[in-house]
């Protein structure tokens, strides 16, 4: 072989071990609760073609190192060892050293200047120990870990062998390695047909060539397709950041004599892989801290009348376009009076700063640079890496991150990232004739305020108050602190008056920085668009208050706004929270998971409420736009033929709903259908525990639930779904609402 | 001449590829595990297997078995390639109908003359 063939097989030899080890962290945590001969055998497989393959290429050190550690296994796997803590951190020891030598070969070319007589020695030793015989539970290890209880999946049984991953693969003539730079130039190129095709759209004309509107309704289509399929290629299971949790885990436990439970919920959740790279690091950051600083000792544990062993909980799922990922225990909970101390003796925050905060508002300062809480800085958490780097990794890739905890009962930190980074679903706003793109990430609600002329023939806007001469907007009972855009660019302040054009109404964008929600005062809001992010030329890069730029359909520019950003620039710093979770008290996470997002709307004089994944968009549909197909009113939809269903029909509730006057209507998507529900009335988006009863023997009602002093039915929407439209929804499979 | 790779590591199944490709030998098909081999038995009809022993789903042992039960393929010669050095495992492949059985790392010449041994080069 010459050196450009060496170069080929050497480096497939690196990638390839690289996969089968990401395996392995995840198999030996296993094989240590549990001795499957399976298990065993699958590792030594792993341990034993890379011992083969570098006597092959002539790595020695690796050869030595892999070939005591095949001798460990294969005494394993013939039953003359039982599996210890020891053996397991030797074998976890041997990966690593497998890790460090892979990576320097990757870099350099060879294994120089690494030796590990060490491991070699204490592996050797392990090899030979007598300690065959003994059960290795006589000697209960301090600390216990239990690996992996699969939740919510298809494998009831806990501690079941997963199966090795090269397995369940295709064979390998079916599948076909692509180097990432390959997808993301692709990606780039899907982004700019995106962009072509929308300007291709604005000359398509009702009355036009009808040829020329065929056409381009295909290109419409195909570009839609191309783009779903081009992402897709580039999007991975959360599972493959999750798999080494196990064991950051297992070994946290072992070094600060605690004892824990990992579970996971959702690991299948998909998400690009650029993305998935991001947020490793963060991640694996969180889980470390929920160990060492959320959950407390076995003693302390048995003295609050938990069980000695903590638990850990992943979680992941879609959301309204973005994947949110939860990380919660079932420890102490943070001390706000301990954080105000810690906050006050470090400098970051006055007393009078510290007091005057709420205990939900001081949560956010653990994300303050140079803040740590625990007691002793152990080197587990610490490592360089603090809850600020975790937050600024996390929104650096328009992500965001939120605490919620509850004393002596557990913490949950909730991330927020969206699907893909290339093309981002905003909202397009205009003040004068510029326009800008909100993310969606960001958005709360829109408010519309009606506007009148003054004798002087300037408009006045009315909603707006003032609080020490800053406007607010008094959104459901709390004040909203506004921002106008146009200040926001330009220095004249507005005073009141409004000397543009006359106009009947304004928009209030509300958008969400940080902990904080205020409102963007524009003068239009034009429509929800796909947009591409174009990064900003090199001399704006400085300006912060926009993310960056997009071409829109008709071929003008967009800037897209860094809401954030904004935030900063104008200096707000402190708003209320949301009415409904401060009104009621309830303002925190139940650890057990029953915390919704729930869509609240009237039926008649019946409250209702529906939980928002569900959810697509709230239209609002006039009379004149419906029409009858078969016995089924149907509307006309982004293109497609939409299905109505009146929900109090269908749930058997009256309403009282006005003929003639417009219906507002929550549409649910499903795969690729989309499904309108006609309601009367829609209120409110809370985010609520859920105490839900069941109420079973009523069609379409999930259960009920007292919000905001109201009883409140929760429907359930695919059993609706599947009663009203089976033509579409009979094969849905059914998840309780 | 057309040759069969049977392995679970696609380094190993690259650097038998060069190999054959130095002794002249281009036309080679791939399977990662007995089973994948099988199927390239089946499709491809190939006249030489180069056959790993430990692998997963169907090891290389139960691989030389089930090629052996069929007629058809009675004058395929099966090549164990292995680090594997028991003398046990020898046996049970020569047993159950290997015809050649060669030691990782294996380098270009032994192969050349393991084929010769086997009457194919």
């Amino acid at each position: 072989m010459d050196d450009n063939e060496l170069d080929e097989v050497v480096n497939e030899f690196i990638v390839e071990s690289h996969e089968n080890l990401d395996d392995l962290d995840r198999a030996l945590v296993l094989l240590e609760h549990d001795n499957d001969p399976n298990v065993v055998a699958r590792i030594f497989r792993t341990i034993h073609t890379i011992k083969g393959t570098s006597g092959f290429l002539g790595f020695s050190t690796l050869e030595s190192v892999s070939h005591v550690g095949e001798n460990l296994l294969s005494k394993l796997r013939d039953r003359e060892l039982m599996i210890s803590t020891e053996i397991t951190s030797g074998l976890l020891a041997m990966v690593d050293a497998i890790r460090e030598i892979l990576q320097t070969v990757s870099t350099s070319g060879d294994e120089a200047g690494l030796a590990y007589p060490a491991l070699v020695e204490r592996l050797t030793e392990l090899a030979v120990a007598p300690t065959a015989g003994v059960e290795p539970e006589a000697a209960p290890a301090p600390a216990t870990f239990t690996p992996l209880t699969e939740i919510a999946e298809t494998t009831p049984d806990v501690g079941e062998v997963p199966k090795p991953q090269g397995e369940d693969r295709p064979p390998a003539s079916e599948t076909l390695r692509v180097d990432v730079s390959l997808l993301d130039d692709l990606m780039n190129l899907v982004g700019e047909l995106v962009l072509a095709r929308n300007q291709i759209l604005q000359f398509v004309q009702p009355q036009g060539d009808p040829a020329f509107n065929a056409t381009s309704q295909r290109l419409n289509l195909i570009t839609t397709e191309l783009q779903a399929g081009v992402m897709k290629t580039r999007m991975q299971p959360i599972e493959n950041v999750w798999n080494k949790f196990p064991r950051v885990v297992r070994d946290l436990t072992i070094n600060c004599g605690k004892q824990a439970r990992l579970e996971m919920e959702g690991k299948h959740t998909e998400l690009d892989k650029t993305l998935l790279e991001a947020i490793k690091d963060p991640l694996t950051h969180l889980v470390r801290n929920a160990v060492d600083h959320g959950l407390e000792s076995p003693a302390n544990r048995l003295a609050s009348g938990k069980s000695t062993e903590g638990l850990v909980r992943l979680s992941a799922y879609h959301e309204g376009g973005q994947v949110i990922v939860e990380i919660s225990d079932d420890g102490a909970g943070i001390d706000a009076d301990k954080l105000r101390r810690k906050a006050i003796q470090k400098g970051l925050l006055t007393s009078e700063e510290a007091h005057s905060r709420s205990d939900r508002e001081m949560l956010n300062v653990i994300f303050l640079p140079g803040f740590s809480t625990a007691e002793a800085v152990s080197n587990i958490s610490g490592r360089g890496v603090g809850m600020d780097v975790v937050r600024t990794n996390i929104e650096g890739i328009g992500g965001s991150v939120e605490v919620q905890t509850v004393l002596g009962a557990g913490t949950t930190f909730r991330v927020k990232i969206p699907l893909t980074l290339a093309i981002v679903p905003a909202l397009v706003v205009s003040v004068g004739q510029d326009r800008y793109a909100i993310p969606q990430v960001s958005l709360i609600e829109l408010v519309r305020l009606d506007a009148h002329q003054s004798p002087e023939g300037a408009t006045v806007i009315g909603g707006i108050e003032w609080v020490q001469g800053l406007p607010v907007h008094r959104l459901r009972g709390q004040l909203l602190p506004l921002v106008f855009l146009r200040d926001v660019f330009e220095n004249d302040l507005y005073d009141g008056v409004i000397d543009s054009e006359p106009r009947e109404s304004f928009n209030i964008v509300v958008v969400q920085a940080d902990d904080h929600q205020f409102g963007l005062v524009v003068d239009d809001i034009s429509d929800t668009a796909e947009i591409v992010v174009k990064p900003l030329g090199r001399l704006l890069k400085s300006a912060d208050t926009f993310a960056g730029a997009t071409i829109m359909g008709d071929g003008r520019v967009a800037l897209i706004l860094d809401v954030m950003g904004i935030a900063n620039r104008i200096g707000i710093t402190t708003s209320e929270r949301r009415g409904s979770r401060a009104a009621t008290g309830v303002d925190v996470t139940d650890v057990s998971g029953t915390w919704r997002r729930l869509l609240l709307f009237s039926l008649g004089d019946r409250h209702l409420g529906l939980p928002l994944e569900a959810v697509a968009r709230l239209e609002e549909f006039s009379p004149a736009d419906i029409e009858m197909s078969g016995h089924r009113a149907v509307v006309q939809y982004r293109g497609e033929i939409m299905h109505l269903i009146d929900l109090g029909d269908e749930l058997g509730m009256p309403s009282s709903r006005v003929e003639g006057q417009p219906m507002q209507v929550v549409v649910y998507t499903d795969a690729n259908s989309s499904v309108g529900l006609v309601v009367d009335q829609i209120f409110d988006i809370v985010e609520e525990h859920l105490d839900v009863t069941e109420t079973a023997d009523s069609h379409g009602i999930a259960g009920t639930a007292v919000i905001h002093g109201q009883v409140t039915d929760v429907i359930a929407v695919k059993q609706i779904l599947r009663s009203a439209v089976p033509a579409i929804f009979a094969t849905a499979s059914e998840v309780a609402a | 001449m057309k040759i069969l790779i049977v392995d679970d590591s696609r380094t190993m199944r690259l650097v038998l590829r060069r190999m054959l490709a130095q002794l002249g030998h281009d036309d080679v098909v791939e399977a990662a595990h007995g089973g994948e081999g099988l199927e390239r038995m089946t499709d491809d009809l190939p006249e030489l297997a180069l056959v790993d022993w430990n692998m997963p789903v169907m090891g290389g042992l139960d691989f030389i078995k089930a090629v052996r039960e069929q007629r058809a393929y009675d004058r395929v010669k099966l090549m164990i390639v292995t680090s594997e050095s028991s003398p046990r495992i020898v046996y049970e492949a020569l047993k159950a109908g290997a015809d050649e059985y060669a030691m990782k790392p294996i380098t270009g010449d032994i192969m050349d003359d393991k084929m010769q041994l086997l009457g194919l080069s």
